[in-house]
């Protein structure tokens, strides 16, 4: 995520042009060189485009990235924890075995989002599990009580 | 550690804004790529990196992180030494525990910076800052 210098408004404007909307997908293609103004502006987008399309599930794409580290790990959890609170899930797909390596490593498992290997799965699984079912909707719920104002302050360093 | 491990002769750093964390994990991605670092292993040593310059920018506000090739016989390694002059940590072995924050973090940075290298130190001492050395081999 770090490796190229263009982090320049360029960039930042180009942030809504990752997010496009497949069926009840919002697939957003997570840049690969992610800093920290553009997280915020990146979340902001992508639960306006949850209202925009209605949509179910989002899809974060990291096909792109070959560095995650804490601080991406963070932004993923949060984008969850935002996106569940629309009453939408978050896959994500596309995770380069480098970048799955580190991330086991850093101890950062996520366990609270689901991981696709490809967008031909995520569109599968979407398809499959159109709606939230009542059984895991209880389950987001009792979830929801782990979240805390802290869980929104993440980013703001 | 090993014996190479300084700063002398090292290019610094300074560390102050998160644009300066992608200039020192470009310059050592660069440097183990030209020691033929193994994609993964340029990949760890990049997040270590990115880690422990984000806790310098996150608790100490600003510091400094030197980079340099050492040598243990034939073997070539990547030294990175980042020093701040911030608050120090008052229980070092408790930074070091899995999922200890004190700063909202996921409390993985410190040890998982240190599982991803091959060595790993840091000194801090309260109110004058913190000093972390740590070493990647390409074995």
């Amino acid at each position: 995520m770090f490796m190229d210098d263009d982090f320049t408004d360029d960039a930042m404007s180009g942030v809504a042009s990752t997010i496009q909307k497949l069926e009840d997908l919002l697939l957003v293609t997570v840049p690969r060189d992610l800093m920290d103004d553009q997280v915020l502006s990146l979340r902001r987008e992508v639960v306006k485009h949850i209202r925009l399309y209605n949509s179910l599930w989002v899809l974060l794409d990291f096909s792109q990235v070959d560095i995650c580290d804490s601080y991406f790990g963070r932004f993923i959890q949060s984008m969850a924890n935002m996106v569940r609170l629309t009453g939408a899930r978050v896959i994500i797909s596309g995770l380069q075995d480098a970048v799955i390596e580190t991330m086991v490593e850093l101890g950062m498992t996520l366990p609270d989002v689901r991981a696709v290997l490809d967008l031909d799965e995520a569109l599968a699984m979407s398809r499959t599990n159109g709606k939230v079912d009542a059984d895991t909707s209880e389950t987001e719920l009792a979830e929801l009580s782990f979240l805390d104002s802290s869980t929104f302050d993440f980013f703001e360093v | 550690m090993h014996k190479s491990v300084g700063i002398e002769g090292a290019t610094r750093i300074l560390v102050k804004r998160d644009a300066d964390i992608v200039l020192v994990c470009q310059r050592a991605r660069s440097l183990a790529a030209d020691l033929k670092f193994s994609g993964n292993d340029q990949v760890a040593l990049v997040i270590a990196i990115s880690e422990i310059a984000r806790n310098i920018i996150l608790y100490a506000g600003e510091g400094e992180i030197f980079i340099k090739t050492v040598f243990d016989g034939d073997t070539p390694g990547i030294c990175i030494v980042a020093r701040d002059q911030g608050a120090g940590i008052s229980d070092v072995s408790l930074a070091l525990q899995d999922g200890y924050s004190t700063g909202g973090g996921l409390g993985v940075g410190l040890p998982g910076a240190r599982r991803l290298m091959d060595e790993f130190e840091i000194d801090s001492k309260v109110g004058q800052g913190t000093t972390v050395a740590m070493i990647k081999w390409n074995r």
